[in-house]
This record gives C-alpha cells, sequence and structure tokens, in this order.
C-alpha cells in the first residue's frame, strides 16, 4: 500500500516579473528556489487553459525562473498571468558534476537549460574548462543578452548568429563551425539543446572534434502532459521522455528511430 | 461462493458482471446470486482510471471487491502496475482499494488467445476462482486467505490438469522473440493505415491501454482516456513525430510488442481480442503476432 499526496496538484505562485527577450520570448522569475537542476522541467498551468512542459531557466537554489517561447494556449498566457500553477522539478538534469571539462551547445530557444547549467557551474565554482557555444538564427532572436558580458567573465563564451544585421560585430556561422573550433581534451562532455537538425549536426561534429560518443548528452522534446511517466504522449522506443530523459546520453537513442534518428 | 461473498462484503463495496440491455457489464451487487458468469463487453480499466476526472482533486477512494473479471481484464493491471503504480496517485490509491476476484474461463472465447500471455489461470492474483460444474476452485492470495479460514484446501494438480486441457483447447501463437522477428518497415503498417479509420476503439477497449490526455475546463484539470491512433497524439511546439497513420499504428504494436517488453519485461498485451472485435475495419492483432517478417 502507498499513501501518496496528489502530484498533479500544482502549487500556485505570483509571477514576481516579465521580461521580453524578443517579441515573442519572455522570462518570468518566480520567488522560491529552485529544487531541481539544471536539464530538468517543470508543468506551469494557468487555470482554466492548462499546463506546459517548460525547462528551468535558473539554477539549483536560485529563485525559479522560465523563459518561454510564446507559441500556445498556455504560454500565450503565463505572462498575462498574475499566477501559475507550478508542479516539478521532473526528469533528468545535465550529468555535469561526472566530467571535469563541458562544452554547452544551444541553439535558438534551446538556451534557457544552458543558462541553468552554467548558473550551477559558476555556483559551483566552475569556471575553467566550462565552455558555452550559443547561436541563433538573428541578433534579434538572442535571449539572455544583458547577462553574456558576466557569463563571459566566468567561462569561455561563444555566441553566435546566422545572419548578422548592420549593427552586429560579433561572429557569424552556425555553431556547429565552432565546436570544429574548439580543442578537446579525450575526457570532455558536451551538452547539446536545441533544433533536430542542429542537433544532429553538432553530434557530428563533436565526433568529428574528437568527444567519445558516450559523453555526447542531448536533450530532447516531446509532447509532455503528465510529466511523470504515466500519460503516454512522450513514450518513444522503450523510454518515456519525461521521466528517462529529457536528457538523454546520444550512445543510449542514436539507434532509436523516432528518438534521434 | 456465497459465504466467501458475505464475508468479503462485510469489508468492501460489492460489484460484479450482471446483465443489462442484453450486455454483461460491471455493476454494484448484493449478492452472489446476482452474478453473471460471462466476460463484460468493455474491459472494466474504469475501476482503476477513470474515463473522465478531475485530477485537481484526489477523492476519497472506496475499498471495493470486483467479483467475475476476467483473467485477461484483470492481467492488463498488473501489467500496466509496472509503469504506473507507484506514480499516478488516482490509479495507486485504487488498485490498493479495489480487491479483484477473477474468473478463469473454462473454455477459450471465440478469437481470444490468452494462453500465449500466461493465462487464463495467472500467476499473479488476489483472489483467482475456477467455476467448476457446481463448485468453484479457489486460489487465494497471502494477503486474503483471512477469507477462507473454513473452506477445503485441495491438492493443487485440479488446476494443472484445467490447465493442460485448456491449452489443448487454445491454440499458442508464436509469441516469444516477437520483439526481435517484427519490422520497422513491414508492409503492415501502410496496409492497417489504409483501412483504418482512426477511431481508436482499440485503446479504448484495450485492458492494458492506459495513456491518457489532459485538459482544463473552467476550475477543473480533467483526464480523459487518449488514443495513440489519433493524429495529434504527439503533436507539440517542436512539431509532431508521429504525423502519419501508419507511424502511430506501428507505434501501438511496438509498444504493446516491443517497447514494453524492453522496459518492463512483459509484454503489453493479454490476448483478450478486444481490439480484434472492437475494430470496425477488422484489423487483427495477432497479425502482428503470426505475420512471417523474414520473407518482407
Amino acid at each position: 500500500m502507498i499513501i501518496q499526496k496528489n502530484e498533479y496538484l500544482p502549487e500556485y505562485y505570483n509571477i514576481e516579473n516579465v521580461k521580453w527577450e524578443t517579441p515573442d520570448i519572455y522570462t518570468i522569475n518566480i520567488k522560491t528556489k529552485n529544487p531541481g537542476h539544471s536539464g530538468q522541467f517543470f508543468m506551469l498551468s494557468v487555470p482554466g487553459t492548462g499546463e506546459a512542459a517548460i525547462s528551468v531557466a535558473s539554477g539549483n537554489g536560485r529563485d525559479l525562473s522560465f523563459t518561454i517561447r510564446k507559441i500556445g494556449s498556455v504560454t500565450g498566457k503565463i505572462y498575462s498571468s498574475q499566477k501559475i500553477g507550478v508542479r516539478g522539478p521532473y526528469g533528468k538534469g545535465w550529468p555535469w558534476k561526472d566530467y571535469d571539462h563541458i562544452v554547452a551547445v544551444a541553439g535558438g530557444i534551446g538556451v534557457p537549460p544552458i543558462r541553468s547549467l552554467l548558473e550551477e557551474l559558476m555556483d559551483a565554482g566552475r569556471n575553467r574548462d566550462v565552455s558555452i557555444i550559443y547561436g541563433a538564427r538573428t541578433p534579434s532572436d538572442l535571449v539572455y543578452k544583458d547577462r553574456f558580458e558576466e557569463w563571459s567573465r566566468c567561462v569561455d563564451l561563444t555566441i553566435t548568429v546566422d545572419r548578422g544585421d548592420e549593427k552586429w560585430g560579433g561572429n557569424t556561422g552556425f555553431v556547429t563551425e565552432f565546436i570544429g573550433r574548439k580543442n578537446f581534451s579525450k575526457d570532455t562532455a558536451i551538452f547539446i539543446i536545441g533544433p533536430p537538425l542542429m542537433m544532429k549536426n553538432s553530434v557530428a561534429e563533436a565526433i568529428k572534434s574528437g568527444i567519445r560518443e558516450e559523453n555526447i548528452f542531448l536533450s530532447l522534446e516531446r509532447r509532455m502532459e503528465c510529466g511523470i511517466g504515466v500519460c503516454g504522449h512522450c513514450n518513444v522506443g522503450e523510454y518515456y521522455v519525461c521521466e528517462d530523459g529529457p536528457i538523454f546520453r546520444y550512445t543510449d537513442v542514436k539507434d532509436k528511430p523516432e528518438l534521434f534518428l | 461462493m456465497a459465504k466467501l461473498f458475505k464475508s468479503i462484503s462485510e469489508e468492501y463495496d460489492t460489484y460484479g458482471t450482471i446483465s443489462e440491455q442484453g450486455e454483461i457489464v460491471f455493476g454494484q451487487v448484493r449478492g452472489f446470486k446476482d452474478i453473471v458468469d460471462g466476460r463484460s463487453k468493455y474491459a472494466p480499466k474504469e475501476f482503476l482510471i477513470s474515463r473522465n476526472e478531475n485530477i485537481l482533486y484526489l477523492p476519497k477512494i472506496e475499498k471495493k471487491a470486483v467479483f467475475g473479471i476476467r483473467s485477461c481484464d484483470l492481467k492488463g493491471f498488473y501489467i500496466m502496475d509496472r509503469q504506473i503504480y507507484g506514480k499516478d496517485p488516482f490509479y495507486t490509491a485504487r488498485r490498493d482499494n479495489t480487491l479483484f476476484i477473477n474468473f478463469v474461463c473454462r473454455e477459450p472465447c471465440e478469437g481470444g488467445f490468452c494462453s500465449s500471455f500466461g493465462g487464463p489461470v495467472l500467476e499473479e492474483y488476489q483472489i483467482q476462482v475456477i467455476p467448476d460444474g457446481g463448485k468453484y476452485l479457489v486460489m487465494v492470495s497471502e494477503e486474503f486467505e483471512k477469507y477462507m479460514k473454513d473452506f477445503k484446501v485441495v491438492e493443487n494438480n485440479e488446476i494443472e490438469k484445467f490447465r493442460k486441457d485448456f491449452d489443448n483447447k487454445m491454440e499458442k501463437l508464436p509469441v516469444e522473440g516477437i520483439e526481435n522477428r517484427i519490422k520497422w518497415n513491414s508492409k503492415l503498417w501502410k496496409e492497417y493505415a489504409s483501412i483504418c479509420i482512426s477511431c481508436g476503439a482499440c485503446n479504448f477497449s484495450c485492458p492494458t491501454c492506459y495513456c491518457f490526455d489532459l485538459y482544463d475546463r473552467e476550475d477543473e484539470r480533467l483526464r480523459e482516456w487518449d488514443s495513440c491512433i489519433l493524429a495529434g497524439f504527439t503533436s507539440s511546439s517542436a512539431g509532431n513525430n508521429r504525423p502519419e497513420l501508419d507511424e502511430r499504428l506501428r507505434q501501438r504494436f511496438y509498444h504493446k510488442y516491443v517497447y514494453y517488453k524492453k522496459s518492463k519485461d512483459v509484454y503489453l498485451c493479454t490476448g483478450c481480442n478486444r481490439c480484434t472485435e472492437d475494430c470496425p475495419v477488422d484489423i487483427d492483432i495477432k497479425e502482428v503476432i503470426t505475420h512471417d517478417y523474414s520473407k518482407e
């Protein structure tokens, strides 16, 4: 006999502030500490509208923060809600504690789990041997612009855009080009998150650069409703992405159709 | 059995198979004589997974005893336990408070293939009953032995004999190793997709399908049975990883015969044949098992 609390019941919090990162991407802060870890996600809800699975953007022990693209019914309402429901954390996070050298690669809206990763690494005093490569389509698609300066003081930070504009003085090119330019030690781990094609190309580039396949980790995104491995929507192969992922070791998914192929 | 029923009814609300408008369904029963011996039209999943309920409110769960559930339907719960027991609080609370008294079929049903999945005499049960003319062979798990104090204990070779006789009457399908034989690009999936009308009846009638959808209605968050055959099942802001019907049909069969075997060491199927019976276009799940993939 198991006595359980109702895992589906969220806790309700006020949204402290909404910061628009781009015309359709915003960051919210909530006044409660993140009990989870970078790479994990929470179910956020707007009563009467529904729930959405959102990766946590702040590191363990910091105030909860989420960066969200306005794309569906729930994400289109969170920023204008006073209170939202929060339950989690769910899933597996980045295994950064297992590796001395880490390269994290983020494409587009995949960057929040890299921000929380970076915060955890900085809080743990892991400044050296950490590289971040973050790419977006254009300069106006970049989020967390106001944090780049602080980050670049702590870690080896590369920001790149596919196409610059007249004001852009930084890097242009896909993240994959910058993976190839780094020198990696054999036990470097690479964490990759972004659109499927960007992840595929990044994996290929990482392998070419000498990173071992078992040191490649990916964050995969699938439809999730319950977050606890019950509702079945995120089932792919023998995995439930919500509980066996969303962070997967590349060697566990590389041959699996519908997961990575 | 009347005596056993009575002592159980002192602790549990009693439910059983009854006849209603010519169909066998589950309903509340007052005495053992009210129970009809036969398989219910629908798998009684609703005892543990509500068709529609507000998940923001976990109600007090009543203790229920369910008489007459068939072995194939009960086995469904033992199989889905491995994925959802201890995680879904509603399922877990109901599972803990429901006593299933399964009735073993004496004769194979038309189309059924439970013996291929370890039926009809189950290894896991609470109270298992084999009707035998006017008497009953009753198997009881340790937890419920208290109800059997006044009954005679017989040698279990009668049950072995029953098993053997049953196996002679029901053909066994070549289930073993299906997870290795089945083919990702088999022509079956496109063949099925060309006739399937995406009604989801196979999911709803299946005693092992547990997937559900969540949606808000005013201040309620509702759970509703869902179907992996429906086009929107996997659609998300990141796209849809199974936009085609043949991909969704393949997912259903792969979940049953490949993925669940790999992750939970059991097939997600009890051989009840309900999906085939209820399929309006006659897709027969047995073909997925018996098909010769090596010739493709």
